[in-house]
């Protein structure tokens, strides 16, 4: 299995302390929420959790698997499965045309929950990897997807793991993790946008610190 | 201001520096190791908009920080939200999309693999070495851009420069 050479990443900031990839606290707390197959279900429903990169299952994590020696490459699986939409419609249309009127709110239910039952058992879930690098160095997560629900799911499911929330980044956590002096860090709560002058507004230029400090500038930018 | 999200400007920022850095000073920038690494605009632009009546306007293909379109949002003081860079540091060459407003980086395409290297294992160490990379380069750069910018005298002297020059533009 090789990684990925292309793609989409949103970083966060590790904020606690995870085991070691050699200890057997990593591979107990992945294996505590490995993924479980939903592929018999006649339910809908999702299933989320780790896998490796060498099982797609979620029954083995071999350090090999995982270990890419600058960070640990950490593997989710989501499987979901869900009653086709179309064949809801087609059932649907058969029990309105021999019962000769529309079904009520019930029937529809009842419908649905029957066609669930015996339709679900035989339909295979969607399956999607998204797959994360962890940086024990860096105290860093590197997530492959910038999905909103992706991310909220991977968030979860790493606080439900090693118990560590992860926080991501943006341009101001980014700016205090760089290694800025005190002076700087401390000038961060007080800097407001720069109100950039519009064309023909000579002026403007020479009065920016003035522009760019008043409440109006402030207000305009939030 | 305390919270993450509404420091998106200082991203935006950022990247509307690239652009007057690249044109007046170049593109290379000194990195850790005394190494160096040179950046440029690919096709794609995007300008947050100057104030609340106004639309975010996205410039595609071509070489869009040439364009007239480019060159009067600059004029008008808009900041650049989004950018596809490209990045070389020696051999290695990335392009990806900069989000200047959460600092993230999107569709992000990786060097091409060494021919020398053997199976997958090693590839892959090699492919997430280089996403790791890609990061600390931004970030080295945001950093020196930091530098300047969380200084009480931005506004007085490296703003005022490049206030003229977006004004020129």
């Amino acid at each position: 299995m090789l990684f990925k050479r292309s793609g989409s990443v949103v970083t966060y900031f590790v904020d606690g302390k995870i085991p070691a990839i050699t200890s057997d606290d990593f591979t107990a707390a992945l294996a505590n929420h490995r993924f479980r197959t939903i592929e018999t279900a006649a339910n809908e429903e999702s299933s989320i959790g780790w896998v490796s990169a060498g099982d797609p299952t979620g029954d083995s994590f071999e350090v090999e698997d995982l270990d890419l020696d600058l960070g640990v490459w950490l593997r989710v699986r989501v499987d979901k499965k869900k009653l086709p939409a179309a064949w809801l419609q087609i059932h649907r249309a058969t029990a309105e045309r021999s019962a000769g009127r529309p079904l009520s709110v019930r029937e529809r239910r009842e419908l649905k929950e029957d066609l669930c039952e015996r339709l679900l058992p035989r339909t295979l879930p969607s399956v999607q990897f998204i797959d994360a690098l962890w940086l024990p160095k860096q105290s860093r997560v590197l997530l492959f997807s910038t999905s909103k629900s992706v991310r909220e799911e991977f968030e979860k499911l790493f606080f439900k793991t090693f118990a560590v929330a992860l926080e991501p980044v943006d341009p101001r956590s980014l700016a205090e993790h760089l290694g800025l002096g005190r002076e700087a860090l401390a000038y961060l709560d007080e800097v407001a946008p720069v109100n950039w002058p519009s064309r023909g507004d000579a002026r403007a230029i020479s009065t920016l610190a003035e522009r760019s400090t008043s409440p109006e500038a402030m207000e305009i930018e939030n | 201001m305390s919270d993450g999200a509404s420091f998106g400007f200082l991203g935006e920022e950022f990247l509307t520096w690239l652009w007057f850095r690249l044109e007046t000073e170049g593109g290379d920038f000194d990195i850790d190791g005394g190494r160096s690494v040179g950046i440029s605009f690919d096709d794609y632009l995007r300008l947050a908009p100057a104030g609340e009546q106004e639309t975010t306007q996205t410039l595609r293909a071509g070489t869009p920080t040439r364009t007239a379109e480019a060159r009067a949002g600059l004029q008008n003081g808009r900041r650049l939200q989004e950018a596809k860079l490209v990045t070389a540091l020696g051999e290695l060459q990335w392009q990806f999309v900069l989000d200047g407003t959460t600092m993230t980086l999107r569709s992000i395409k990786l060097p091409d693999d060494d021919p020398e290297l053997g199976g997958p294992e090693e590839k892959s160490r090699e492919r997430a070495a280089n996403f790791v990379l890609i990061h600390e380069i931004v970030e080295q750069v945001y950093a020196q851009f930091l530098r300047l910018r969380l200084q009480p005298s931005y506004l007085q002297q490296e703003a005022e420069a490049q206030a003229n020059w977006m004004a020129s533009s």
